[in-house]
């Protein structure tokens, strides 16, 4: 990477570091910490999805699971919100584990995966509806006792660097897979899973370690939503708007890339308050808002950050 | 990169610079665009209205808009907060999309706007989440809809609910459904349970399973169904082979609707329909399915009809071509409380307007309530009443002091 971009970035990590001194709008700080955790989820969507090129439909099935860990530990068992996330990330990982083992175990892939992993989605939600201990259709209600152990803040800031420190691990992780002999094993069974097999590569072992860790972070991405909305039932953990949400910031924002869940969720999150903000009328910003997506998918079919890469210098892409 | 290709890259790029100073611009202007900090300046009293006005439960989230906007125009026009030298009292609309973190995050904004109060949310989850974030700002938040007993159940200081939860409601519903089966010499000993899968629909159910065999009543089972659901035929299918006596769909309007007409449909027969805050009972579902509708019980929140200034109102809604739904009047009743513990507290303190709220002992006038008194955030004098549908329009059934009717049960055959 270039020391111009380095530096680029590092400034823009001291930007988001000392944004919450600088916004005094509290509503701003909100929804920046909106963005993050979208852009975080997106990424663990990306690592499957976008580098291993295994569609997931039903992502949320990790989120929901860490979300209902760290609840259920904290509210029967007393368990912090720390511990819990832990709890919730090797949850998440096990989760995906078992998705994983028994959908890339009998072959499936394309649409056939995109599928499996919406039913199991749907499964997961039924159990939630099911079973005593989630609450059954009651769900789980945390109590509000703000503090750092409780992973719960009066200050919007609290959850912003929360949600900012997932964002650069996702971003990390990312990154790590750009440059990694395991990275290039995914990006080679993206684009011809036989060929890849051929040359050698354990297919099988490389996506199942894809999904363990989106499902790590799905994971901890449930916890962080209960521990700041307070509240989770099945449709919340389970639905299929959250899956959607993942798959559409790293589509937009350009599927494969580091960066491009991080600007799909800025552009889609922006669209949205914007349009929210100036249009009163009821549904009319959504109508907006679909329309703005139209364009960037129907236009920019490799996402936003494909608007940049044309532009990297040739140093830039030996670095690459 | 070839030549020609670098070069068409950079005819369609942009620079860093370039995308830096957008970015820039962009957040500027959001942020000059967004609403700054600005309290009640004395000439009005701003209220944050935050209800699911698009996504699936759009009818319902807008009528409860609209029930907020006649209240607030109703009080402009009499004088606004007198104690606080007229002030207006100002809307600030604010869409949920039927999301928890929507809901949540439309507090934040409000805040920032300036919103001394909150109205809101119709739906339990998008109220916890709401009422959370706006405790963190010690904002007074009254619940206008919103069954679960915990929004009001959980030490939060800032929060008030005129209208019953599910707990009150469904032992009400319990109660009455005994009485009047016992006054027709108890025809009825089965029922089938229907509900939607969420905290309401499913809290419910589970404290009708305890409550109904109190009365009398085998509950032969319960059905869950999914939000959204546009297929009943199997459910149908399935009350059909368990032959109840009454079945009790516990569910939101879209739902509620579609079940009765399957039922219909498929010439199901039973004693009653005999619902529990049944999203779709109102005049607009009795107005498109007459047929439907005809006979079906409800027990839910219902304007007193008894009532000169109810059915005034009613008239005025009517005439403004709405229908004249529970969320209208629960969410216009909501804005007159926010109203009279700010006339009553004299300023827009949050704490003097939270221990005027406490205080309250104000008329519901449009309701078959008693004067409110609030324990714990929620209002004991409270009541949910059975309504019937009856030749084309909504009757009181029970309690006797408010029936316009008497009860038509079992109902007749087809």
């Amino acid at each position: 990477m270039a020391v111009r971009t380095l530096l680029f970035l590092a400034a823009l990590l001291v930007l988001a570091l000392i944004a919450p001194l600088l916004i005094a709008n509290r509503f701003l700080i909100d929804v920046l910490t909106l963005i993050l955790f979208s852009a975080f989820l997106g990424q663990s969507w990306n690592i499957l999805g976008g580098y291993a090129g295994q569609f997931s439909f039903g992502s949320v099935v990790f989120f929901g699971t860490g979300a209902y860990t760290s609840s259920i530990l904290l509210m029967t068992f007393g368990i912090d919100a720390w511990i819990g996330a832990i709890a919730a990330l090797f949850a998440g990982a096990a989760v995906g584990a078992f998705v994983g083992f028994l959908s890339f175990r009998y072959g499936l892939r394309g649409s056939y995966f995109a599928l499996i992993t919406l039913a199991f989605a749907e499964v997961f939600k039924v159990l939630a509806n099911s079973v005593e201990f989630t609450g059954g259709g009651i769900g789980i209600f945390i109590e509000h006792e703000p503090g750092l152990a409780r992973l719960q803040f009066d200050d919007p800031a609290g959850y912003y660097y929360i949600a900012l420190a997932l964002t650069v691990v996702s971003l990390a992780i990312a990154w790590w897979l750009e440059r990694s002999r395991f990275g290039a094993y995914l990006k080679a069974i993206r684009e011809n899973e036989d060929a890849a097999e051929a040359l050698g590569v354990n297919a099988f072992r490389c996506k199942m370690y894809a999904i363990m860790i989106s499902g790590a972070m799905g994971g901890v991405g449930g916890t962080f939503y209960a521990q700041k909305f307070l509240y989770i039932d099945p449709p919340i953990a389970y639905g299929v708007a959250t899956s959607v949400e993942m798959l559409l910031v790293s589509i937009v924002g350009g599927m494969g890339t580091v960066f491009g869940p991080l600007v799909g969720s800025f552009v889609l999150h922006g669209v949205n308050e914007v349009t929210r903000h100036y249009i009163q009328t009821p549904g009319l910003s959504l109508i907006v808002y679909g329309l703005i997506l139209i364009a960037i998918i129907g236009y920019l079919p490799n996402g936003l950050i494909g608007l940049f890469k044309g532009r990297a210098r040739p140093k830039d892409a030996e670095d690459a | 990169m070839s030549k020609k290709s670098h070069e068409r890259s950079n005819r369609t790029s942009v620079s860093r610079r370039r995308f830096v100073a957008g970015a820039s611009a962009l957040a500027a202007a959001g942020s000059l665009g967004f609403p700054h900090v600005a309290r009640a300046d004395g000439h009005s009293v701003k209220i944050g209205l935050i209800h699911p006005v698009t996504g699936f439960l759009a009818f319902a989230g807008n009528q409860c808009r609209y029930g907020c906007q006649l209240a607030i125009n109703d009080i402009n026009a009499a004088g606004g907060v007198k104690s606080m030298g007229g002030a207006k009292l100002e809307a600030v609309l604010g869409d949920s999309q039927a999301k928890p973190q929507i809901g949540a995050a439309e507090v934040e904004k409000m805040n920032e706007a300036g919103v001394n109060a909150f109205s809101g949310c119709y739906q339990s989850s998008v109220g916890l989440a709401a009422t959370a974030a706006a405790a963190k700002y010690n904002l007074p938040f009254s619940i206008d809809i919103g069954v679960s007993d915990r929004l009001v159940g959980r030490g939060l200081k800032n929060v008030f609910r005129m209208a019953d939860g599910y707990g009150r409601i469904a032992n009400d519903a319990a109660v009455n459904l005994g009485r009047i089966n016992k006054a027709a010499g108890s025809p009825a000993k089965t029922v089938v349970v229907v509900h939607e899968e969420s905290e309401y629909g499913s809290g419910t159910a589970k404290l009708m399973q305890e409550l109904l065999p109190q009365q009398g009543f085998d509950v032969l089972e319960t059905i869950k169904h999914a939000n959204p659901t546009r297929n009943f035929d199997n459910i149908a299918l399935r009350i059909k082979s368990m032959k109840p006596d009454v079945v009790m769909p516990i569910n939101y309007p879209g739902e509620y609707v579609l079940l009765a007409r399957t039922l219909k449909q498929q010439r199901i027969d039973f004693a009653a329909s005999y619902s529990v805050l049944g999203g779709g009972f109102n005049f607009k579902f009795i107005n498109d399915l007459p047929d439907v509708a005809e006979y079906m019980i409800d027990v839910n929140h219902w304007y007193n009809p008894k009532s000169e200034v109810a059915r005034e109102m009613r008239g005025r809604v009517e005439a403004d071509g709405k229908f004249f739904t529970f969320e209208v009047y629960l969410a216009y009743n909501s804005i007159r409380l926010l109203h009279d513990a700010f006339e009553r507290a004299g300023s827009t303190d949050n704490d003097a307007v939270i221990a005027a709220l406490e205080s309250s002992t104000l008329d519901p006038l449009i309701m078959p309530y008693g004067p409110t008194k609030f324990v714990n955030g929620q209002n004991t004098g409270s009541r949910a009443v059975s309504i019937q549908a009856l030749k084309g329009d909504v009757d009181i059934i029970y309690p006797t002091e408010f029936a316009t009717a008497k009860p038509v049960f079992p109902r007749p055959r087809a």
